[in-house]
Protein backbone atom coordinates (compact mmCIF):
# COMPACT_ATOMS: atom_id res chain seq x y z
CA UNK A 1 0.00 0.00 0.00
CA UNK A 2 1.39 3.39 -0.97
CA UNK A 3 1.46 6.26 1.47
CA UNK A 4 1.83 9.94 0.69
CA UNK A 5 4.16 10.99 -2.12
CA UNK A 6 7.79 11.51 -1.17
CA UNK A 7 10.27 13.66 -3.02
CA UNK A 8 12.56 11.04 -4.47
CA UNK A 9 15.16 13.60 -5.49
CA UNK A 10 15.56 14.79 -1.91
CA UNK A 11 15.75 11.22 -0.61
CA UNK A 12 18.43 10.27 -3.13
CA UNK A 13 20.34 13.50 -2.50
CA UNK A 14 20.27 12.76 1.23
CA UNK A 15 21.46 9.21 0.70
CA UNK A 16 24.26 10.40 -1.59
CA UNK A 17 25.35 12.96 1.01
CA UNK A 18 25.30 10.28 3.71
CA UNK A 19 27.41 7.98 1.51
CA UNK A 20 29.95 10.73 0.82
CA UNK A 21 30.04 11.65 4.48
CA UNK A 22 30.61 8.03 5.41
CA UNK A 23 33.52 7.84 2.98
CA UNK A 24 35.09 10.97 4.45
CA UNK A 25 34.53 9.67 7.97
CA UNK A 26 36.16 6.35 7.17
CA UNK A 27 39.06 8.24 5.63
CA UNK A 28 39.37 10.36 8.75
CA UNK A 29 39.27 7.28 10.99
CA UNK A 30 41.99 5.68 8.92
CA UNK A 31 39.83 2.78 7.80
CA UNK A 32 40.00 3.97 4.22
CA UNK A 33 42.60 5.78 2.17
CA UNK A 34 40.46 8.20 0.17
CA UNK A 35 42.85 9.71 -2.32
CA UNK A 36 41.99 12.58 -4.65
CA UNK A 37 41.69 10.38 -7.73
CA UNK A 38 39.04 8.29 -5.94
CA UNK A 39 37.25 11.19 -4.23
CA UNK A 40 36.55 13.04 -7.47
CA UNK A 41 34.80 10.09 -9.18
CA UNK A 42 32.79 9.48 -5.98
CA UNK A 43 31.58 13.08 -5.90
CA UNK A 44 30.84 13.01 -9.64
CA UNK A 45 28.90 9.76 -9.25
CA UNK A 46 26.86 11.21 -6.39
CA UNK A 47 26.02 14.30 -8.44
CA UNK A 48 25.15 12.15 -11.44
CA UNK A 49 22.79 9.94 -9.45
CA UNK A 50 21.00 12.97 -7.98
CA UNK A 51 20.67 14.60 -11.39
CA UNK A 52 19.28 11.43 -12.97
CA UNK A 53 16.78 11.04 -10.16
CA UNK A 54 15.70 14.67 -10.54
CA UNK A 55 15.31 14.21 -14.28
CA UNK A 56 13.23 11.06 -13.93
CA UNK A 57 11.03 12.32 -11.07
CA UNK B 1 -9.42 -17.43 -28.75
CA UNK B 2 -5.89 -16.72 -27.61
CA UNK B 3 -4.47 -13.24 -27.66
CA UNK B 4 -0.76 -12.42 -27.68
CA UNK B 5 0.24 -10.76 -24.39
CA UNK B 6 2.49 -7.76 -24.93
CA UNK B 7 5.69 -7.77 -22.87
CA UNK B 8 5.37 -5.20 -20.09
CA UNK B 9 7.04 -4.70 -16.75
CA UNK B 10 4.88 -5.35 -13.71
CA UNK B 11 6.22 -3.16 -10.89
CA UNK B 12 3.19 -3.89 -8.67
CA UNK B 13 4.22 -7.57 -8.47
CA UNK B 14 7.98 -7.07 -8.59
CA UNK B 15 10.71 -6.26 -6.10
CA UNK B 16 12.66 -3.78 -8.22
CA UNK B 17 11.33 -2.73 -11.61
CA UNK B 18 9.01 -5.68 -12.24
CA UNK B 19 11.09 -7.00 -15.17
CA UNK B 20 11.04 -10.64 -13.97
CA UNK B 21 7.34 -10.41 -13.16
CA UNK B 22 6.69 -9.00 -16.64
CA UNK B 23 8.60 -11.82 -18.35
CA UNK B 24 6.79 -14.40 -16.20
CA UNK B 25 3.43 -12.90 -17.09
CA UNK B 26 4.37 -12.92 -20.79
CA UNK B 27 5.53 -16.57 -20.62
CA UNK B 28 2.66 -17.61 -18.37
CA UNK B 29 4.90 -19.10 -15.67
CA UNK B 30 5.60 -18.42 -12.00
CA UNK B 31 7.82 -15.31 -11.53
CA UNK B 32 9.99 -17.22 -9.04
CA UNK B 33 11.39 -19.30 -11.92
CA UNK B 34 12.52 -16.19 -13.79
CA UNK B 35 13.98 -14.77 -10.58
CA UNK B 36 15.98 -17.93 -9.97
CA UNK B 37 17.34 -17.63 -13.51
CA UNK B 38 18.23 -14.00 -12.85
CA UNK B 39 20.06 -14.86 -9.61
CA UNK B 40 21.99 -17.61 -11.41
CA UNK B 41 22.92 -15.14 -14.18
CA UNK B 42 24.17 -12.71 -11.54
CA UNK B 43 26.14 -15.43 -9.77
CA UNK B 44 27.96 -16.66 -12.88
CA UNK B 45 29.56 -13.39 -13.83
CA UNK B 46 27.04 -10.67 -13.17
CA UNK B 47 25.58 -10.60 -16.68
CA UNK B 48 22.09 -10.54 -15.17
CA UNK B 49 22.55 -7.06 -13.74
CA UNK B 50 23.13 -5.15 -17.00
CA UNK B 51 20.43 -7.25 -18.67
CA UNK B 52 17.97 -6.36 -15.91
CA UNK B 53 18.90 -2.68 -16.17
CA UNK B 54 18.43 -2.84 -19.94
CA UNK B 55 15.00 -4.45 -19.52
CA UNK B 56 14.04 -1.85 -16.92
CA UNK B 57 14.94 0.97 -19.28
CA UNK B 58 13.56 -0.45 -22.53
CA UNK B 59 10.41 -2.35 -21.48
CA UNK B 60 7.39 -0.17 -20.70
CA UNK B 61 5.54 -0.70 -17.43
CA UNK B 62 1.91 -1.77 -17.17
CA UNK B 63 -0.52 0.96 -18.18
CA UNK B 64 -0.12 3.79 -20.63
CA UNK B 65 3.42 4.58 -19.48
CA UNK B 66 6.03 4.61 -22.27
CA UNK B 67 9.50 3.03 -21.97
CA UNK B 68 12.04 5.09 -20.05
CA UNK B 69 14.15 5.67 -23.18
CA UNK B 70 11.15 7.03 -25.08
CA UNK B 71 10.19 9.23 -22.14
CA UNK B 72 13.72 10.54 -21.93
CA UNK B 73 13.76 11.48 -25.60
CA UNK B 74 10.54 13.47 -25.30
CA UNK B 75 10.92 15.07 -21.88
CA UNK B 76 11.73 18.74 -21.59
CA UNK B 77 14.09 18.15 -18.62
CA UNK B 78 16.12 15.44 -20.29
CA UNK B 79 19.18 17.64 -19.90
CA UNK B 80 19.14 16.76 -16.18
CA UNK B 81 19.34 13.06 -16.96
CA UNK B 82 21.90 13.67 -19.69
CA UNK B 83 24.05 15.72 -17.29
CA UNK B 84 23.72 12.98 -14.68
CA UNK B 85 24.73 10.33 -17.17
CA UNK B 86 27.65 12.52 -18.20
CA UNK B 87 28.78 12.79 -14.56
CA UNK B 88 28.53 9.03 -14.11
CA UNK B 89 30.48 8.37 -17.31
CA UNK B 90 33.14 10.88 -16.30
CA UNK B 91 33.37 9.26 -12.85
CA UNK B 92 33.78 5.84 -14.47
CA UNK B 93 36.48 7.12 -16.81
CA UNK B 94 38.40 8.78 -13.97
CA UNK B 95 38.13 5.62 -11.89
CA UNK B 96 39.48 3.54 -14.78
CA UNK B 97 42.30 6.03 -15.11
CA UNK B 98 43.09 5.77 -11.38
CA UNK B 99 43.16 1.97 -11.68
CA UNK B 100 45.50 2.20 -14.69
CA UNK B 101 42.94 0.45 -16.84
CA UNK B 102 43.28 3.29 -19.28
CA UNK B 103 42.62 1.80 -22.64
CA UNK B 104 42.29 5.04 -24.60
CA UNK B 105 44.82 7.81 -24.89
CA UNK B 106 43.98 11.22 -23.37
CA UNK B 107 44.68 12.74 -26.76
CA UNK B 108 41.75 10.89 -28.26
CA UNK B 109 39.34 10.49 -25.36
CA UNK B 110 38.80 14.07 -24.15
CA UNK B 111 38.28 15.61 -27.63
CA UNK B 112 35.86 12.76 -28.25
CA UNK B 113 34.00 13.53 -25.00
CA UNK B 114 33.71 17.22 -25.95
CA UNK B 115 32.50 16.40 -29.47
CA UNK B 116 30.05 13.81 -28.14
CA UNK B 117 28.61 16.36 -25.70
CA UNK B 118 28.11 18.84 -28.53
CA UNK B 119 26.61 16.15 -30.75
CA UNK B 120 24.22 15.13 -27.97
CA UNK B 121 23.13 18.76 -27.51
CA UNK B 122 22.41 19.13 -31.23
CA UNK B 123 20.62 15.81 -31.52
CA UNK B 124 18.51 16.54 -28.46
CA UNK B 125 17.62 19.96 -29.81
CA UNK B 126 16.65 18.64 -33.21
CA UNK B 127 14.57 15.75 -31.88
CA UNK B 128 12.67 17.79 -29.31
CA UNK B 129 10.38 19.61 -31.69
CA UNK B 130 9.71 17.53 -34.80
CA UNK B 131 6.14 18.81 -34.94
CA UNK B 132 7.29 22.39 -35.31
CA UNK B 133 8.96 21.92 -38.68
CA UNK B 134 6.73 24.54 -40.23
CA UNK B 135 7.77 27.05 -37.54
CA UNK B 136 11.48 26.53 -38.07
CA UNK B 137 11.95 30.16 -39.00
CA UNK B 138 10.55 31.22 -35.62
CA UNK B 139 12.71 29.04 -33.35
CA UNK B 140 13.22 30.62 -29.92
CA UNK B 141 16.58 32.15 -29.13
CA UNK B 142 17.56 29.59 -26.49
CA UNK B 143 17.00 26.80 -29.01
CA UNK B 144 19.34 28.45 -31.49
CA UNK B 145 21.86 29.13 -28.72
CA UNK B 146 21.86 25.49 -27.63
CA UNK B 147 22.29 24.29 -31.19
CA UNK B 148 25.11 26.79 -31.72
CA UNK B 149 26.79 25.69 -28.48
CA UNK B 150 26.51 22.08 -29.60
CA UNK B 151 28.00 22.91 -32.99
CA UNK B 152 30.83 24.84 -31.32
CA UNK B 153 31.58 21.89 -29.04
CA UNK B 154 31.65 19.47 -31.95
CA UNK B 155 33.94 21.69 -34.01
CA UNK B 156 36.07 22.50 -30.94
CA UNK B 157 36.42 18.82 -30.10
CA UNK B 158 37.38 18.06 -33.67
CA UNK B 159 39.96 20.88 -33.69
CA UNK B 160 41.46 19.78 -30.36
CA UNK B 161 41.68 16.27 -31.67
CA UNK B 162 43.46 17.48 -34.77
CA UNK B 163 45.79 19.69 -32.76
CA UNK B 164 46.87 17.14 -30.16
CA UNK B 165 47.39 14.61 -32.90
CA UNK B 166 49.55 17.12 -34.76
CA UNK B 167 47.27 16.84 -37.75
CA UNK B 168 47.02 20.58 -38.29
CA UNK B 169 50.63 20.90 -39.33
CA UNK B 170 50.62 22.13 -42.91
CA UNK B 171 52.94 19.45 -44.18
CA UNK B 172 50.97 16.64 -42.65
CA UNK B 173 48.49 14.51 -44.35
CA UNK B 174 45.31 16.51 -45.12
CA UNK B 175 43.08 13.51 -45.35
CA UNK B 176 42.62 13.05 -41.61
CA UNK B 177 41.43 16.59 -40.87
CA UNK B 178 39.11 16.54 -43.83
CA UNK B 179 37.66 13.25 -42.69
CA UNK B 180 37.21 14.46 -39.12
CA UNK B 181 35.52 17.65 -40.30
CA UNK B 182 33.25 15.62 -42.54
CA UNK B 183 32.29 13.45 -39.58
CA UNK B 184 31.63 16.56 -37.48
CA UNK B 185 29.49 18.07 -40.26
CA UNK B 186 27.59 14.82 -40.57
CA UNK B 187 26.88 14.84 -36.84
CA UNK B 188 25.65 18.44 -37.12
CA UNK B 189 23.59 18.10 -40.30
CA UNK B 190 22.19 14.59 -39.95
CA UNK B 191 19.49 15.54 -37.41
CA UNK B 192 18.20 18.33 -39.66
CA UNK B 193 18.22 16.02 -42.62
CA UNK B 194 16.30 13.38 -40.65
CA UNK B 195 13.84 16.00 -39.47
CA UNK B 196 13.36 17.27 -43.00
CA UNK B 197 12.65 13.74 -44.24
CA UNK B 198 10.21 13.23 -41.38
CA UNK B 199 8.56 16.57 -42.16
CA UNK B 200 8.12 15.61 -45.80
CA UNK B 201 6.63 12.26 -44.79
CA UNK B 202 4.22 13.99 -42.40
CA UNK B 203 3.23 16.47 -45.08
CA UNK B 204 2.63 13.66 -47.55
CA UNK B 205 0.54 11.75 -45.01
CA UNK B 206 -1.53 14.88 -44.31
CA UNK B 207 -2.08 15.41 -48.04
CA UNK B 208 -3.18 11.81 -48.50
CA UNK B 209 -5.56 12.11 -45.54
CA UNK B 210 -7.02 15.28 -47.01
CA UNK B 211 -7.51 13.64 -50.41
CA UNK B 212 -9.12 10.59 -48.87
CA UNK B 213 -11.45 12.77 -46.87
CA UNK B 214 -12.41 14.67 -50.02
CA UNK B 215 -13.05 11.35 -51.79
CA UNK B 216 -15.28 10.12 -48.98
CA UNK B 217 -17.14 13.44 -48.87
CA UNK B 218 -17.68 13.37 -52.64
CA UNK B 219 -18.88 9.77 -52.54
CA UNK B 220 -21.29 10.47 -49.69
CA UNK B 221 -22.62 13.48 -51.56
CA UNK B 222 -23.16 11.49 -54.75
CA UNK B 223 -24.73 8.47 -53.10
CA UNK B 224 -26.31 8.97 -49.69
CA UNK B 225 -27.22 12.64 -49.94
CA UNK B 226 -28.66 12.23 -53.44
CA UNK B 227 -30.70 9.23 -52.35
CA UNK B 228 -31.97 11.09 -49.30
CA UNK B 229 -33.05 13.94 -51.56
CA UNK B 230 -34.91 11.44 -53.77
CA UNK B 231 -36.51 9.85 -50.70
CA UNK B 232 -37.84 13.25 -49.64
CA UNK B 233 -39.11 13.89 -53.15
CA UNK B 234 -40.91 10.52 -53.34
CA UNK B 235 -42.06 10.31 -49.73
CA UNK B 236 -45.63 9.59 -50.90
CA UNK B 237 -44.58 6.32 -52.62
CA UNK B 238 -43.42 3.80 -49.96
CA UNK B 239 -42.43 1.13 -52.50
CA UNK B 240 -40.24 3.54 -54.40
CA UNK B 241 -38.66 4.75 -51.18
CA UNK B 242 -37.97 1.15 -50.09
CA UNK B 243 -36.43 0.36 -53.49
CA UNK B 244 -34.21 3.45 -53.26
CA UNK B 245 -33.09 2.47 -49.75
CA UNK B 246 -32.28 -1.10 -50.85
CA UNK B 247 -30.26 0.07 -53.83
CA UNK B 248 -28.40 2.61 -51.73
CA UNK B 249 -27.63 -0.08 -49.15
CA UNK B 250 -26.25 -2.40 -51.86
CA UNK B 251 -24.18 0.40 -53.32
CA UNK B 252 -22.76 1.41 -49.94
CA UNK B 253 -21.89 -2.19 -49.07
CA UNK B 254 -20.15 -2.64 -52.42
CA UNK B 255 -18.21 0.56 -51.82
CA UNK B 256 -17.23 -0.42 -48.28
CA UNK B 257 -16.15 -3.89 -49.42
CA UNK B 258 -14.43 -2.47 -52.50
CA UNK B 259 -16.37 -4.76 -54.82
CA UNK B 260 -17.86 -3.89 -58.18
CA UNK B 261 -20.82 -5.55 -59.92
CA UNK B 262 -20.03 -7.74 -62.90
CA UNK B 263 -20.53 -6.01 -66.25
CA UNK B 264 -19.00 -2.75 -65.00
CA UNK B 265 -15.43 -3.85 -65.49
CA UNK B 266 -14.85 -1.44 -68.37
CA UNK B 267 -15.21 2.30 -68.68
CA UNK B 268 -17.99 2.17 -71.28
CA UNK B 269 -19.92 -0.45 -69.29
CA UNK B 270 -19.64 1.58 -66.09
CA UNK B 271 -20.80 4.75 -67.86
CA UNK B 272 -23.82 2.95 -69.31
CA UNK B 273 -24.65 1.42 -65.93
CA UNK B 274 -24.39 4.81 -64.24
CA UNK B 275 -26.65 6.37 -66.89
CA UNK B 276 -29.22 3.58 -66.46
CA UNK B 277 -29.14 4.05 -62.69
CA UNK B 278 -29.70 7.81 -62.91
CA UNK B 279 -32.45 7.31 -65.47
CA UNK B 280 -34.22 4.85 -63.16
CA UNK B 281 -33.91 7.16 -60.19
CA UNK B 282 -34.95 10.40 -61.79
CA UNK B 283 -37.16 9.17 -64.64
CA UNK B 284 -35.39 11.39 -67.17
CA UNK B 285 -34.31 9.75 -70.46
CA UNK B 286 -30.57 9.63 -71.11
CA UNK B 287 -29.12 8.97 -74.55
CA UNK B 288 -25.78 7.21 -74.21
CA UNK B 289 -23.23 7.01 -77.01
CA UNK B 290 -19.82 5.49 -76.33
CA UNK B 291 -16.94 5.19 -78.77
CA UNK B 292 -14.12 2.84 -77.86
CA UNK B 293 -13.51 1.48 -74.40
CA UNK B 294 -10.89 1.28 -71.69
CA UNK B 295 -10.14 -0.37 -68.35
CA UNK B 296 -11.98 0.82 -65.30
CA UNK B 297 -8.99 1.77 -63.17
CA UNK B 298 -8.99 4.34 -60.38
CA UNK B 299 -8.96 7.44 -62.60
CA UNK B 300 -11.60 5.76 -64.79
CA UNK B 301 -13.81 5.17 -61.76
CA UNK B 302 -13.41 8.83 -60.80
CA UNK B 303 -14.42 9.82 -64.35
CA UNK B 304 -17.54 7.64 -64.12
CA UNK B 305 -18.43 9.09 -60.71
CA UNK B 306 -18.02 12.64 -62.03
CA UNK B 307 -20.12 11.84 -65.12
CA UNK B 308 -22.78 10.30 -62.90
CA UNK B 309 -22.91 13.44 -60.78
CA UNK B 310 -23.24 15.56 -63.94
CA UNK B 311 -26.12 13.32 -65.10
CA UNK B 312 -27.84 13.63 -61.71
CA UNK B 313 -27.54 17.41 -61.83
CA UNK B 314 -28.88 17.50 -65.36
CA UNK B 315 -31.79 15.20 -64.40
CA UNK B 316 -32.70 17.33 -61.42
CA UNK B 317 -32.49 20.70 -63.08
CA UNK B 318 -33.00 20.09 -66.81
CA UNK B 319 -35.65 17.37 -66.95
CA UNK B 320 -37.82 16.14 -68.53
CA UNK B 321 -35.93 16.89 -71.78
CA UNK B 322 -33.57 14.01 -72.74
CA UNK B 323 -29.97 14.25 -71.59
CA UNK B 324 -27.07 13.31 -73.83
CA UNK B 325 -24.01 11.42 -72.66
CA UNK B 326 -21.24 11.08 -75.22
CA UNK B 327 -18.01 9.28 -74.33
CA UNK B 328 -14.94 8.65 -76.43
CA UNK B 329 -12.10 6.45 -75.21
CA UNK B 330 -8.89 5.78 -77.12
CA UNK B 331 -5.19 5.26 -76.30
CA UNK B 332 -5.80 5.70 -72.57
CA UNK B 333 -7.44 9.11 -73.08
CA UNK B 334 -11.11 9.42 -72.17
CA UNK B 335 -13.48 12.28 -72.89
CA UNK B 336 -17.04 12.46 -71.64
CA UNK B 337 -19.62 15.12 -72.49
CA UNK B 338 -22.91 15.45 -70.62
CA UNK B 339 -25.32 17.85 -72.33
CA UNK B 340 -28.79 19.00 -71.41
CA UNK B 341 -31.22 21.51 -72.82
CA UNK B 342 -32.29 22.86 -69.46
CA UNK B 343 -32.38 26.43 -68.18
CA UNK B 344 -28.59 26.54 -67.60
CA UNK B 345 -26.95 28.47 -64.79
CA UNK B 346 -24.21 30.92 -63.99
CA UNK B 347 -21.20 28.80 -62.97
CA UNK B 348 -19.60 31.64 -61.03
CA UNK B 349 -22.76 32.16 -59.00
CA UNK B 350 -22.77 28.65 -57.46
CA UNK B 351 -22.66 29.04 -53.64
CA UNK B 352 -19.51 27.87 -51.83
CA UNK B 353 -21.39 25.30 -49.74
CA UNK B 354 -22.69 23.41 -52.79
CA UNK B 355 -20.47 20.38 -53.29
CA UNK B 356 -21.99 18.98 -56.47
CA UNK B 357 -20.03 20.75 -59.19
CA UNK B 358 -17.07 21.94 -57.14
CA UNK B 359 -16.14 18.75 -55.26
CA UNK B 360 -17.87 15.85 -56.94
CA UNK B 361 -17.05 16.88 -60.49
CA UNK B 362 -14.21 19.41 -60.77
CA UNK B 363 -12.38 18.50 -57.53
CA UNK B 364 -12.68 14.78 -58.14
CA UNK B 365 -11.32 14.99 -61.69
CA UNK B 366 -8.40 17.16 -60.60
CA UNK B 367 -7.51 14.81 -57.72
CA UNK B 368 -7.14 12.00 -60.23
CA UNK B 369 -5.15 13.91 -62.80
CA UNK B 370 -7.98 14.92 -65.10
CA UNK B 371 -9.95 18.10 -65.68
CA UNK B 372 -13.56 19.15 -65.83
CA UNK B 373 -15.09 22.16 -67.51
CA UNK B 374 -18.67 23.32 -67.16
CA UNK B 375 -20.04 25.35 -70.06
CA UNK B 376 -23.38 26.86 -69.20
CA UNK B 377 -25.31 29.95 -70.13
CA UNK B 378 -28.63 30.81 -68.50
CA UNK B 379 -31.41 29.78 -70.87
CA UNK B 380 -29.22 27.75 -73.24
CA UNK B 381 -28.51 24.48 -71.46
CA UNK B 382 -25.37 23.07 -69.92
CA UNK B 383 -22.46 20.97 -71.13
CA UNK B 384 -20.05 19.28 -68.72
CA UNK B 385 -16.78 18.24 -70.34
CA UNK B 386 -14.68 15.65 -68.54
CA UNK B 387 -11.21 14.70 -69.78
CA UNK B 388 -8.88 12.09 -68.31
CA UNK B 389 -5.42 12.07 -69.87
CA UNK B 390 -3.30 8.87 -69.89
Amino acid sequence: MRRGRVDRTLVVAGLATIALGTLLLLDRLGSLDLRFEYAVPAVLAAIGIVLITAGLS
Amino acid sequence: MSEAVELRRDPSHGYLGGVCAGFASRAGIDPILIRIGFIVAVAIGGVGIPLYALGWVLIPAEGPEKPAVQRLLTRSDTWLVAAGMGCLVAAGLLLLRAWDVWFVSDQILWPFVIAATGGALIWRQSQSAPERVAERAKLPRHTVNRAAAGAALVVGGALIFLYVNDALAPARDVVLPVLVMLVALTIILAPWWIRMVRGLADERAARIRSQERAEVAAHLHDSVLQTLALVQKRADDPREVAALARRQERELRAWLNNTRPLGEATLAGALEAAAAEVEADHHVPIDVVTVGDGPLDEPGAALVAAAREALVNASKFAGPEPISLYAEMADGRAEVFVRDRGPGFDVSAVPQDRRGVRDSIVGRMERHGGRATVHSTPGQGTEVELVMEP
